[in-house]
C-alpha cells in the first residue's frame, strides 16, 4: 500500500506537469529494479534547454530535505488544478534525469530504499 | 557538517534567543523570573492567557526556553535550519508568551517521535509537525492542572493525551494540507483545531470543559516594546552580512521574493542565494511593529507572539506584497462590524490572518482582501469551537477560509468548457 500510494503521488505530480503542456501523447512506464523502482515519462513536446534545466533543478534539489519531503511531500499529485510543483517530488526521490528525445520530453525518476546504491540503477551517466 | 549560510542562521537565532533569555533576568531578576517561569508551567494556557501578566521576566524566560528546545530538535534531527524550521522556531518563541511551555510541548513532540517510529521515518521527516504540533499544548496543561482529578491521575492522563495527539497529528496534518492546497500557511493550526473539536467535545460531554477566559496585559512593557525593533534591526543586519555586504544583491533578491506567491512550501532561503529572506523578515517586523503602534494596541505577550510569528514566516511564505491585502481585509472587517482595533480578537486576527498570504500572492489583491474579511468573520467564532485548546486559532480559521475560497475557485476552474478535448 505504501508503494502504491507513493507511486500514485509521483505519477500524479509528473503527469500533472506534463499535461500542462497539452501533449497529444503521454506514456508512463514503471520498472522494478534491484534496489527500488524506475519510473519513465514520455510526451511529444520538446522543451528548450532552459526549460530542461529548470525541470532538472526541481527534480534534483541541492540538499536533502526530509522535513519537507515527509510533510509537504504529501501534497504531491493531489492538486492537479493549480500548477505542478516538481520540487514536491524532487525531495522524495533518489535521482532524476530529464532530456529531449526525438519525439518529445523524457523524464526518468529513480526511487530507492534509504540504502540507495546508484550502481544498482541504470542511471544514465551523461545527466 | 553545517554549511556557512546555515551556521550564520544558527548564530543569528542563538543570539536572539539568548539575548531574550538574559533580558528576562535583567527585567525581573533571576529569582523572580525563575519563580514566574515555574508558575507559568502550572497556569492555564488556553486562548488567550497572556503570560506577561504573571511576570515579564518569567514570560521572556519561558518563550526563549520553548524556542531553544525547538532549535535543539532541529539540530539533533539533522534537518536544515532554513525557511520552514526558522518559521517554526519564531512561532515557538512567539507562542512562548501566551500558551506554549516546555512542559506542555514535550509530550506532543514525543508523540510525533513515536509516530515517526511507527511509520519507519526519521524524526527529521516529521520535525515540522513536532515543532508546530505544540499548538495543542494547552490541552496538556488543561488536563494536568485544570480538571477536578488529583495530580497523581491528571499528570499521567495529560501526558498520554499529549502523546496520543502527537501520534495522530502527522496523519491529520497531511490530509489537511490537501484541503486548502497549501494556501494556509499555518496548516498544523488547521489540523490542531480539527483535533481540538473532538477533545473539547469529549470534555464537554463529560462536563469537564470550563468556559474560555481572557487574560490580557493592557499595559505592555518597555522591554516588550523595544524587543521587536531590536530584533528587526538584527535581522536586517544579518541579511546584509549574508549578502556579503552587497546592498544591490540584497535589494534585488528581496524584490524577487515579493513576486513569489508564498504557497506552501516556499522556502525563501531556497529561492534566493543571499540574505534577502532575513531582510524580508526584518521588513515584516518593522511593518507589524508600526501597525500595532498605529492601532494603539499594547505590546503584550500575545501581540509580541503574533509579530514573532509573522517574522518567522517571512522566511517561509510571507512578504510585504502578499500580506498587506489580507491585513487590509481584516481591517475592513473590524471597521464594518464596529470592533475595536485594540481588542484581543481584532488585533490578533490582523497579525495572524497573514496565514492566508499565499491567496493574495497567487490570486491577487482583491482575493486577498476578501480572504482577510472572511477570515475575520470566521476567527471570531472558532476559538469557542475547540475551547481555546488550539493556540493557532487563526490557523484553524485560516484553513477553513482557504478551503472555502480554493474549493470555489477550483470548481470554476474545472467547469469551464473552453478546452474540452478540442485540439
Amino acid at each position: 500500500m505504501k508503494r502504491k500510494d507513493f507511486l500514485n503521488r509521483l505519477i500524479g505530480e509528473v503527469t500533472n506537469f506534463l499535461l500542462e503542456g497539452n501533449p497529444l501523447r503521454l506514456v508512463v512506464s514503471l520498472h522494478q529494479e534491484d534496489d527500488g523502482a524506475h519510473l519513465s515519462f514520455f510526451d511529444d513536446r520538446k522543451r528548450s534547454e532552459q526549460e530542461l534545466q529548470s525541470i532538472r533543478a526541481s527534480l534534483n534539489p541541492k540538499h536533502t530535505r526530509p522535513e519537507l519531503a515527509g510533510y509537504y511531500g504529501m501534497m504531491a499529485g493531489y492538486d492537479a488544478s493549480w500548477g505542478a510543483r516538481l520540487k514536491l517530488i524532487g525531495w522524495q526521490i533518489k535521482s532524476a534525469t530529464v532530456r529531449n528525445t526525438d519525439s518529445g520530453l523524457q523524464i526518468d525518476l529513480w526511487l530507492g530504499s534509504d540504502a540507495f546504491n546508484p550502481d544498482n540503477f541504470t542511471i544514465e551517466k551523461e545527466n | 557538517m553545517i554549511e556557512k549560510n546555515e551556521r550564520i542562521r544558527y548564530i543569528a537565532l542563538l543570539c536572539i534567543l539568548l539575548a531574550i533569555l538574559i533580558a528576562s533576568f535583567f527585567v525581573d531578576g533571576v529569582k523572580k523570573s525563575i519563580a514566574d517561569f515555574i508558575t507559568i508551567q502550572r497556569s492555564s494556557s488556553r486562548l488567550i492567557q497572556d503570560f506577561t501578566v504573571i511576570g515579564i521576566g518569567g514570560a521572556l524566560l519561558n518563550a526563549s526556553l520553548v524556542a531553544l528546545i525547538g532549535l535543539c530538535l532541529v539540530f539533533f534531527s539533522s534537518v536544515s535550519l532554513a525557511g520552514p524550521t526558522i518559521a517554526a522556531i519564531f512561532t515557538l518563541l512567539g507562542f512562548g508568551f501566551f500558551g506554549k511551555t516546555p512542559l506542555n510541548g514535550l509530550p506532543i513532540m514525543a508523540g510525533v517521535w513515536v509516530a515517526a517510529r511507527i511509520a519507519r521515518q526519521t524524526l527529521g521527516s516529521y520535525s515540522l509537525i513536532a515543532l508546530f504540533g505544540t499548538a495543542l499544548g494547552p490541552m496538556v496543561t488543561y488536563l494536568m492542572f485544570e480538571t477536578a482529578l488529583p495530580l497523581s491521575l491528571s499528570i499521567p492522563i495529560a501526558c498520554i493525551a499529549g502523546l496520543a495527539t502527537g501520534i495522530i497529528l502527522p496523519a491529520i496534518a497531511g490530509t489537511m494540507l490537501q484541503q486548502h492546497h497549501g494556501y494556509n500557511l499555518y496548516n498544523i493550526g488547521f489540523s490542531c483545531g480539527f483535533i481540538g473539536l473532538f477533545v473539547s467535545s469529549t470534555l464537554r460531554v463529560m462536563k469537564q470543559m470550563q468556559p474560555i477566559s481572557i487574560q490580557w496585559n493592557e499595559q505592555g512593557h518597555p522591554v516588550l516594546t523595544a524587543l521587536i525593533p531590536a530584533v528587526a534591526m538584527l535581522l536586517c543586519s544579518v541579511g546584509l552580512i549574508s549578502s556579503n555586504g552587497s546592498f544591490k544583491i540584497l535589494f534585488l533578491d528581496t524584490r524577487e521574493l515579493q513576486h513569489l506567491s508564498g504557497r506552501l512550501p516556499t522556502d525563501y532561503f531556497d529561492a534566493v542565494n543571499s540574505g534577502a529572506p532575513w531582510l524580508n523578515m526584518g521588513l515584516l517586523a518593522f511593518a507589524s511593529f508600526l501597525f500595532v503602534l498605529i492601532t494603539g494596541a499594547p505590546f503584550n505577550g500575545p501581540v509580541i507572539g503574533g509579530i514573532f510569528t509573522v517574522i518567522g514566516f517571512g522566511a517561509f511564505g510571507k512578504s510585504l506584497k502578499n500580506c498587506w491585502p489580507i491585513v487590509l481585509g481584516v481591517c475592513l472587517g473590524i471597521l464594518l462590524f464596529r470592533k475595536e482595533f485594540t481588542d484581543p480578537g481584532p488585533i490578533l486576527a490582523a497579525l495572524f490572518a497573514t496565514t492566508l498570504a499565499p491567496i493574495a500572492g497567487q490570486f491577487g489583491i482583491l482575493a486577498g482582501i476578501i480572504a482577510g474579511l472572511i477570515h475575520f468573520i470566521m476567527v471570531e467564532s472558532t476559538a469557542a469551537w475547540h475551547g481555546g485548546l488550539d493556540l493557532y486559532n487563526n490557523g484553524f480559521a485560516g484553513g477553513l477560509t482557504a478551503t472555502f475560497i480554493i474549493t470555489i475557485l477550483h470548481w470554476f476552474q474545472t467547469n469551464r468548457s473552453k478546452e474540452d478535448f478540442k485540439l
